[in-house]
């Protein structure tokens, strides 16, 4: 599985970008995307479809010290 | 007093210190300027904290600061304070290398807000410090410059990105600096180096003419001795900058005048999970003690349960390499050999991560930050943590150049206990609170709620008037 993240990660990132793999720890680095894509995975079904944009800075606000 | 004895004296100062003893005519700004020169000469073989210092430039303002306070004009809060600063904050006409080979003639035609501020403080600048190439890794290597070198332990890693201004302030060699912070580059260094550093929220602190990493998730704060030293540097630097339209206009209080040293019934918060998971005993004993303290100062200890960190772990990964491999895609394109290896090596996966992904992370930030801030710091007033979860590695075992997997593994693993607070735009501060097995500092993270700032420096004020820790000295910091 690592192996096959690893050839998809320089296939995309070739098609899309033109970016080669720079070294060997590039190549390890990318294998190991299979974390991040099983977190992702874990998270779906949570990202709800969005009426309206939701802000990262109206949270910041909403939650600020002083609104307990 | 030999000259030696004099020098070092000043260098013992903190900021505060330094700033009263100009204001009061105790001491001039030029004798505090060639006090932090001859530290740098003296102790710089054993960090490598600096890429560039102008020195006729810095005594010349020092001098001119020196006219000013003579004069009788009013004097801002840092006046006559030499600082210097990671190499990555514009000042006009100056070197900016952002420790990197690909700008290392790189002079900007403008200054950053936060330069503007500090200068006009009174402060000035001596120099550019040492830093990770482009502010991404946590450890302080640096192929183009040589690794920075920790003042405690020359073989051990001072944390990054800003690893230059934790080294010079752990050495002594200035009172503070700025450093940055996307996954936690002020808060390593801070602790590893024993010092004092403060990642502000998300937007208190203007980032115009900053060099940027993750437009999400980058900050700008100070590295110092002590929690009064980053509540001085906080009051000057903080606040809405029309040049920098992501900054917040809420405004900014007098966070000196807050650490008034009383947290009776402040609530510390105490993680059921991931911060302590499989830490150092040593790191464990060192924060069950730090806890102790703060309890004995009045205040209350409770358990907190952590929501979302699965999710804040995954999506705070993938936001800074994201934005980071976008800005850097020319490069990466055209010189990736002028990178070091650790860094095009990180960024390379950034290429392939679905844009879907990448907006899914930063869709959830404001609902997940809601969620944590209701459950803990609807339980809490302050979470507290180690800043690092294991102790402090040596560069040898951190590095991509030579290591094998297990340095790949070290490395990322730095991070692991300060990226959530990016995501999550928390304001939160390192301070020392021990010594591992090894003899190199332990920090101790204290993060609130947004805006929070006063309260985060309050409680670490507290602290450190019950411990020394944060006033112990290097091995470098005593040569002279």
């Amino acid at each position: 599985m690592s192996e096959k993240i690893a050839r998809l990660v320089e296939e995309v990132a070739g098609a899309w970008s033109s970016v080669t793999p720079p070294n060997q720890p590039a190549v390890l680095l990318a294998s190991q995307m299979e974390a991040t894509i099983s977190g992702f995975t874990a998270e779906r079904g949570r990202m709800r479809f969005e009426e309206e944009p939701s802000s990262f800075e109206a949270a910041l606000q909403a939650t600020k010290e002083g609104t307990a | 007093m030999n000259v030696a004895t004099e020098i070092t004296t000043l260098c013992d100062l903190t900021l505060t210190e330094a700033a009263e003893a100009v204001a009061k005519g105790d001491v001039t700004s030029v004798e505090l300027t060639e006090a932090a020169l001859a530290a740098f000469e003296n102790r710089e073989a054993r960090i490598n904290s600096v890429i560039w210092l102008d020195r006729e430039a810095a005594l010349e303002t020092a001098a001119a600061l020196d006219a000013l306070q003579k004069s009788g004009a009013e004097l801002g809060p840092l006046h006559g304070v030499p600082l210097a600063h990671k190499d990555m904050y514009y000042q006009a006409g100056k070197l900016s290398t952002c420790g990197s080979k690909i700008r290392a003639d790189f002079r900007p035609d403008y200054s950053a807000t936060v330069m503007d501020r500090l200068h006009a403080a009174g402060s000035l600048t001596l120099g550019g410090l040492n830093m990770a190439e482009f502010a991404q890794n946590p450890t302080g290597h640096n192929v183009h410059y040589g690794d920075c070198h920790n003042p405690w332990g020359y073989e051990y890693c001072t944390g990054g990105s800003s690893s230059g201004s934790g080294a010079a302030v752990g050495a002594h060699c200035v009172t503070a600096a700025l450093g940055s912070d996307t996954g936690g580059s002020i808060r390593l260094p801070a602790a590893i180096c024993g010092v004092t550093g403060i990642k502000p929220t998300q937007t208190r602190v203007s980032r115009y003419g900053v060099m940027p990493l993750s437009f999400s998730c980058d900050n700008v704060g100070p590295l110092a001795r002590t929690a009064r030293d980053c509540a001085r540097i906080m009051s000057v630097i903080a606040g809405h900058d029309p040049m920098d339209p992501t900054s917040s206009a809420e405004p900014v209080p007098d966070y000196e005048a807050m650490l008034t040293g009383d947290i009776r019934g402040l609530k510390i918060g105490v993680p059921d999970s991931y911060f302590l998971d499989d830490a150092s005993p040593e790191i464990g004993a060192a924060y069950d003690t730090a806890l102790e303290v703060l309890k004995a100062r009045g205040a209350e200890i409770v358990a907190v349960a952590l929501p979302e960190m699965a999710a804040i772990a995954t999506y705070g990964s993938v936001v800074s390499r994201c934005e980071g491999s976008t800005i850097h895609a020319q490069w990466m394109r055209e010189r990736p050999e002028d990178y070091a290896v650790h860094l095009s090596g990180r960024m390379y996966a950034g290429y392939a991560i679905p844009a879907t992904h990448y907006l899914e992370a930063l869709a959830r930030r404001g609902a997940i930050l809601r969620t944590f801030a209701a459950e803990v710091f609807g339980a809490c007033d302050l979470l507290a943590t180690p800043t690092l979860r294991w102790r402090t590695p040596t560069l040898a075992e951190t590095s991509m150049e030579v290591g094998g997997d297990s340095a790949v593994e070290t490395f990322m693993n730095v991070s692991i206990n300060t990226r959530p607070m990016n995501y999550l735009g928390l304001p939160t501060i390192s301070i020392p609170c021990g010594f591992d097995d090894n003899g190199m500092p332990i920090g101790l993270q204290l993060s609130g709620r947004p805006f929070g700032e006063g309260k985060v420096l309050k409680a670490a004020d507290a602290f450190q008037l019950d411990t020394d820790w944060h006033a112990r000295k290097s091995p470098v910091a005593l040569m002279m």
